[in-house]
C-alpha cells in the first residue's frame, strides 16, 4: 500500500513539475497542515504560520523543477516551510522571546491551586520552546512533533546526523533546565 | 556507577542506536539509576511537548485553493529569459568551434609546412596558407655575436622554433579549455543551487 500512494505520488510530482496547476493543488491537499505545523510550532503564531504555510508552497511551485525524488517531498518542504516562516517573522518584526522568564504566570490567585495549571504549564513549554536557538529548535520540532528520523532530519535541514544529535541533547537540555526552573519557581508562588 | 551513557540517552530514547551500542546502553541502564533517572526525565519532557497543541488549520481544501489562486499564471520564462538561456547553452557551442577553428588551422598550417619543405607546395602557394617562415630570430643573432656555439646554437634553435611554432597554440588551446572550465564551474553552480539556501545555521 505504501508503495502505491509513493508512486502516485511521484506522478503527481511529474505532473505538477510539467506545469499541471491541479496537481500542484493534490500536493497542496496532501502536505499542508504538516507544513502548516511545522511553521506554527517554529514561530509560535498561527497567522503568520498559515502566511508561512502560503509562501512555502508558492515558493515550492516556483522551484518545482529543482526537486529531485531522491529526498521526500514532504522534506524539501518543510526546508523550504522552516526558512519562509523565519523570513516570514523577520518582515513582520514579531519578536521571539529570547528567554522564558517574561512570562508571568501568576494572575493574582496565589494558593488557588497548589500545581500549575495544565494550560499554563502549555503555555510556559511552548514559550520554553519559541526561546530555543532556531537551529536547535527546528530539529527538535522534527524529532518531537514530526516524529522524524535523525537521517531524515538531516537530510532536511541539509546538516550532517552528528550535528541533529548534538543539537537535540542541546535542545533538550535546554528545555528541561528552563522548565525545572520555572515550574518550581511557579509552583512556589501558588503554595 | 562510572561511564555513564549520557551522551547517548537521546539516539537511544528516540531509537536511533543499535547493534553493541544498543547493547552497551541497554545494559548500562539496568544497572545504572542516575542514567535511568535522565532518561525517564527525557520521557517526561517529551510527554509536555507533546500537550502543546496546534491551532485548528484551515481546511487542506480551502488552503489548496488559496493557494492556487496566488501561484504565478505561468512558470514559463520570459522572453529576456529565454534568450538568456539561449545564450547560455550557446556559449560552450561557441567554445567548441573556436576550438575546431584552432586545431584545423594549425593542422592545416603544419600540413602546408611539411608540404613547402617536402618541395611539394613552390612557395607562393605556401604563402597564402602559412606565415612567412621567420620562425628562428633570436638564436642566430646571438650566434654572431658570439654567444651561442655549436650543438647548444643548434639546440636553442631547434627549441626556439618549436617555441615559435607550438606556444600560441597551447596558449590558445589552454585559453579555451579554461573559459570552457569557468562555463562548467558557473553551470555546475546553478545546477546544484537549489532553492536550498543554508538553513538555520548556528
Amino acid at each position: 500500500m505504501v508503495v502505491v500512494l509513493e508512486v502516485s505520488e511521484t506522478e503527481v510530482i511529474r505532473s505538477a513539475q510539467s506545469g499541471d496547476r491541479n496537481a500542484f493543488s493534490e500536493l497542496v491537499r496532501i502536505h499542508a497542515r504538516g507544513v502548516f505545523n511545522v511553521v506554527y510550532r517554529m514561530c509560535g503564531d498561527a497567522l503568520i504560520a498559515e502566511d508561512a504555510a502560503q509562501e512555502t508552497f508558492i515558493r515550492a511551485w516556483q522551484n518545482l523543477s529543482s526537486y529531485r525524488p531522491q529526498t521526500p517531498l514532504r522534506n524539501w518542504l518543510y526546508r523550504i516551510a522552516f526558512n519562509a516562516g523565519m523570513d516570514m517573522l523577520r518582515k513582520e518584526k514579531r519578536i521571539l522571546p529570547n528567554a522564558i522568564e517574561d512570562l508571568n504566570l501568576t494572575d493574582g490567585r496565589p494558593g488557588l491551586e497548589s500545581q500549575v495549571s495544565q494550560q499554563e504549564r502549555t503555555q510556559l513549554v511552548q514559550k520554553a520552546i519559541l526561546s530555543l536557538p532556531d537551529a536547535s529548535r527546528a530539529v527538535l520540532i522534527l524529532r518531537e512533533y514530526e516524529e522524524l528520523s535523525y537521517q531524515d532530519i538531516s537530510s532536511t535541514l541539509d546538516i550532517p546526523v552528528g550535528t541533529v544529535m548534538s543539537r537535540l541533547n542541546y535542545a533538550r537540555k535546554l528545555l528541561k533546565e528552563k522548565l525545572e526552573q520555572k515550574l518550581s519557581q511557579v509552583e512556589a508562588e501558588y503554595v | 556507577m562510572s561511564n555513564h551513557v549520557t551522551e547517548w540517552l537521546n539516539a537511544f530514547y528516540d531509537g536511533e542506536l543499535k547493534g553493541k551500542r544498543l547493547q552497551q546502553v541497554e545494559e548500562h541502564l539496568a544497572a545504572c539509576e542516575v542514567c535511568q533517572h535522565e532518561l525517564d526525565a527525557l520521557q517526561s519532557l517529551s510527554g509536555m511537548l507533546q500537550e502543546v497543541r496546534v491551532p485548528e488549520f484551515p481546511s487542506s481544501e480551502r488552503f489548496a485553493t488559496q493557494v492556487n489562486l496566488l501561484l504565478p499564471q505561468k512558470r514559463t520564462p520570459t522572453p529576456g529569459n529565454r534568450l538568456f538561456e539561449v545564450g547560455w547553452w550557446m556559449i560552450p557551442v561557441g567554445l567548441l568551434a573556436v576550438w575546431v577553428f584552432i586545431s584545423t588551422a594549425t593542422l592545416l598550417g603544419d600540413a602546408m609546412s611539411t608540404a613547402k619543405n617536402f618541395g611539394i607546395l613552390d612557395n607562393t602557394t605556401a604563402s597564402f596558407i602559412s606565415a612567412p617562415s621567420e620562425t628562428v630570430v633570436v638564436t642566430p643573432t646571438l650566434g654572431q655575436f658570439g654567444m651561442l656555439q655549436g650543438n647548444s646554437l643548434q639546440w636553442a634553435e631547434t627549441t626556439e622554433n618549436l617555441t615559435r611554432s607550438w606556444f600560441p597554440q597551447i596558449v590558445l588551446q589552454a585559453s579555451v579549455a579554461l573559459l570552457y572550465l569557468t562555463w562548467f564551474a558557473v553551470w555546475w553552480t546553478r545546477h546544484t543551487r537549489q532553492i536550498s539556501e543554508p538553513l538555520l545555521e548556528g
